[in-house]
């Protein structure tokens, strides 16, 4: 499987010789060492994202937990369950909460990423920009919990520090009630997810940028290109291939609004018309009211779409030669 | 081109073909065992040599004479049992009476976890969790439960101290949970704390009527500005302090009325909806009014417990109301008194609304049936010594040795009531250690008994020496608790419709009601209510309200008897 071959130039990141006319086992075979340390990897994706995966036909009975694994001992309903989301009355609020939050995660939080390596590429100062690179990639390491424990703290109104900043800036005369009221939610939950992940998902950018040759920096300043126009003009189309994968990945990814942030965030339920997305209302409805086959039906209804877009994604990306596959 | 779409399709139908394969080994080797082993076989206590002594009618299961050696699951969020030997109960019963008991933890996620013993059929010997828990009613629906009822007067502790088991009944008319802290007498310690050092600063005004409050909370914006948070209700989220101010408006008002598996006024025999209720509306009114002036903490519905527990214990709130505001103000008590002897708290009469009765205040519920409640499944290899371990822990013996240590140090003997004889090496110090250290493990709770045992020894202490939270409980909370016990029990079964519309309901309800406490003015929040009342009856709150008032009086009858 990571052959990616294409028919354009090779590029960065698929520079396996082009090995067309032989059988795939063939191939294999020959290079059975190489294959041999892939090996652990599928099993392991096969075992744990392909196996567990007989269970959506679940999300077409009424499955009782007390079968356990002999799950056709269960009715088949159909569809009953899909129409149950779609009628339901949070239907359209969930739905339109997960692609706001979808998007705006992705149109923010995939750039600026992209933005902070560029911008830390052009630091000179090597020991403040490890140090920069450090600070910015802690906080990834920091579950969920906490970071939300660190979040509500730092805006609630008594003792909150960010109340306590704008208040004596003078900015605001009372205290706002940041974690209830609906209009700050998403760009509370937006910043929140930028400031724990922007540091680490920067790393790769970081190396696809050391890994640019050096030489067409200096070539750029022989014939006097500006700073800003070397940027756009040889750092960012050097590290496009990267760039277009992991959008690609992204947009795989773009239904998972996400789940524990909002859940943690968005305790009051004041919150709930903006934080309600898919993932939560399966866990909340799925798990916690244990209508397992409603909530395995409304995963799967998401997956589709999402395989759905992500190949779209992939066939717009394969106009540039860095498709997936 | 061609070829990597051919080879991809070879892919991903060897998956397939690997993939079903692996599935049909996976159900073969799960369904296989199930029919050949009885469910009593598959607990993993496989040191246990004694077989079970049913067999025999004389074989009466006493403590000490045997080992018994069980697993127990705590089904809460949040709350794991402690390891058994870690407190002086488990220490004691696992060395001299050979009681081990092993832990199931749930490590913080209880749902998980109980969902995947189940769909495992590797249930633990005893689950502990609320009385009424819907996991535990599916349980006992197929039949994986043990009914206790053979039992009964066999240990006849359960029966003696507990009286009347007929609403402890599940809908096949036999007994299978074993509650905690069930009671004749009123508990609970649902009301209000006051900080005295910012109420003595303020020169001790009335506080009594709703009127008193708004204007005592009014003086303590005005005075200490942002840095005291006039009135803290605890998590808003679960009611706490609002449900309790609800009550202040009108006599014997149930706190319950707001609680989820509820959400109605009785009225006249009749279940009728809340929003639209005129006393709910008027406290919504004046919560609304203290929230907008800021008067209660603007944080109430999005804070974390930890947060509330900081304001308290810094003595940072002025008035602090809540279902338990007791167990935090306690502790905060001790270390609000280590620097100012003056400082601290104390608890007041429950606040009415100008006009009511002050006697027939009840800021809180109770039921004669505790909280929580062991279950014994199917899969204890001997259920009936369980049930008789709890059974002893349950009577004046067990009780004793979970408040006062083993029988010798503390405690000798038992006087002319059953009461505990107390020893002259009574320390006081060593009894509140072990009963605060036993606690996560006190499973089935007698408060008919150890209350009068606890208080016969703090009766003989003056005053300024009992437990702070002991003498409130005297003068102030019991007295002020409302008996709830004929609304217990009104949960449908698991996915039943009546259980989803009352899942969809309870979660539209808080958002309706975190709304009206949000509402910038009376007529917001009746427009909120109004709007919210047809968006419950739209869900079929209607239906819901039918099936809970059915039960209720189902549960009338069955008292009546």
């Amino acid at each position: 499987m990571p052959q990616a071959t294409t028919e354009q130039q090779p590029s960065p990141i698929s520079r396996q010789p082009k090995v067309h006319n032989k059988s795939l086992f063939r191939r294999l075979l020959k290079q059975w060492d190489v294959q041999l340390m892939v090996l652990p990897g599928v099993i392991l994706v096969f075992i744990f994202a392909y196996l567990p995966m007989y269970g959506v036909i679940t999300g077409f009975m009424d499955y009782s937990i007390f079968t356990g694994s002999n799950i056709f001992d269960n009715p088949w309903v159909g569809f009953k369950h899909f129409e149950a989301f779609f009628n339901a009355p949070e239907f359209e609020r969930i739905i339109r909460n997960t692609i706001v939050i979808s998007l705006l995660k992705f149109f923010i939080g995939f750039p600026a990423p992209i933005i902070l390596a560029l911008m830390l590429n052009e630091v000179r100062h090597m020991f403040f920009k490890r140090v920069i690179q450090t600070i910015t990639y802690m906080p990834h390491f920091l579950s969920w919990v906490i970071v939300a424990g660190f979040v509500i703290a730092m805006l609630s109104t008594e003792n909150g520090s960010v109340n306590m900043l704008l208040q004596s800036v003078g900015a605001i005369d009372e205290p706002i009630n940041f974690l209830s009221l609906k209009q700050y939610f998403w760009t509370i939950l937006i910043s929140a997810n930028v400031w724990k992940e922007i540091g680490f998902n920067s790393i790769v950018y970081l190396a696809a940028i050391a890994s640019i040759d050096p030489a067409l920096y200096e070539a750029a300043d022989i014939d006097g290109a500006s700073k800003t126009k070397q940027i756009y003009l040889i750092t960012v189309p050097s590290i496009m291939p990267v760039v277009i994968i992991f959008m690609i990945l992204a947009i795989g990814r773009l239904l998972d609004a996400g789940f524990e942030d909002i859940l943690l965030l968005a305790s009051n339920p004041v919150l709930r018309p903006v934080a309600d997305v898919v993932d939560t209302y399966v866990y909340r409805v799925g798990l916690g009211a244990n209508r397992y086959s409603y909530g395995i039906a409304i995963g799967l209804f998401k997956s589709v779409i999402a395989v759905f877009l992500l190949t779209i994604a992939n066939y717009a990306a394969r106009r540039s030669g860095n498709s997936l596959w | 081109m061609r070829k990597t779409r051919k080879s991809w399709l070879l892919m991903v139908s060897l998956i397939f073909v690997l993939a079903t394969a692996l599935a049909g080994c996976g159900g073969g080797k799960t369904a296989d065992p199930a029919p050949a082993t009885p469910p009593a076989a598959n607990g993993d206590s496989g040191e246990k040599k004694d077989p079970p002594a049913e067999g025999s009618d004389e074989g009466k299961w006493v403590l000490g004479e045997k080992p018994l050696q069980f697993t127990a699951y705590a089904h809460y969020e949040g709350t794991d049992f402690p390891k058994w030997e870690s407190v002086p109960l488990g220490k004691y019963l696992s060395e001299e009476k050979q009681v081990k008991i092993d832990v199931i933890a749930a490590n913080g996620a209880h749902k998980q976890k109980l969902s995947a013993m189940i769909a495992s059929d590797d249930l633990p010997d005893m689950i502990w969790t609320d009385r009424d828990d819907p996991m535990i009613l599916s349980l006992q629906k197929e039949g994986k439960l043990v009914a206790f009822d053979p039992w009964l007067d066999k240990y006849p502790n359960l029966k003696t101290w507990m009286g009347d088991l007929d609403l402890l009944r599940h809908e096949d008319g036999k007994i299978y949970r074993f509650p905690n802290w069930y009671s004749s007498n009123p508990y609970g310690t649902a009301g209000y704390v006051v900080n005295k050092k910012i109420y003595d600063e303020l020169g001790q005004p009335p506080l009594e009527t709703t009127d008193d409050l708004y204007n005592y909370l009014k003086m303590v914006k005005d005075k200490y500005g942002d840095s005291i948070v006039p009135f803290e209700p605890h998590r808003a989220q679960d009611r706490q302090g609002l449900g309790v101010l609800y009550t202040a408006f009108g006599e014997q008002l149930s706190y319950s009325n707001l609680k989820a598996n509820l959400l109605a006024v009785p009225k006249d025999g009749k279940l009728t909806p809340l929003l639209t209720d005129p006393t709910f509306r008027e406290a919504q009114k004046y919560i609304a009014k203290l929230y907008r002036e800021k008067l209660i903490s603007q944080d109430a519905f999005s804070q974390t417990e930890d947060m509330v527990k900081e304001k308290v214990m810094t003595g940072r709130v002025a008035v602090f109301a809540g279902s338990s505001p007791t167990d935090i103000a306690s502790k905060a008590q001790i270390e609000l008194t280590k620097d100012d002897p003056n400082g601290g708290y104390f608890m007041i009469w429950p606040i009415h609304k100008p006009g009511l009765d002050k006697n027939k205040m009840t800021a809180g519920t109770y039921t004669s049936f505790g909280w929580n409640a062991a279950h014994i499944t199917t899969a204890a290899e001997d259920p009936e010594a369980i049930f008789a371990f709890l059974d002893w822990m349950t009577g004046p013996e067990g009780m004793n040795v979970q408040f006062f240590g083993p029988e010798g140090k503390n405690w000798n003997g038992f006087d002319e009531n059953g009461q505990p004889n107390f020893t002259e090496n009574y320390d006081r110090e060593e009894v509140t250690k072990i009963s605060s250290e036993n606690s996560p493990w006190q499973l089935v709770g007698n408060t008919s008994y150890i209350d009068p045992a606890k208080w016969k020894y703090m009766s003989t202490l003056p005053p300024e020496e009992q437990q702070w939270e002991v003498r409130y409980q005297q003068t102030v909370t019991w007295p002020t608790q409302l008996n709830v016990t004929e609304f217990v029990g009104l949960d449908a079964p698991p996915n039943s419709d009546e259980d989803i519309i009352a899942k969809s309901v309870d979660e539209l309800f808080l958002e309706i009601y975190a709304n009206s406490v949000m509402a910038k003015s009376d007529e917001e929040v009746d427009q909120i209510l109004d709007q919210g009342n047809q968006s419950l009856m739209d869900l079929g709150y209607q239906q819901l309200l039918d099936f809970r008032e059915a039960k209720w009086h189902a549960n009338l009858e069955k008292q009546k008897k």
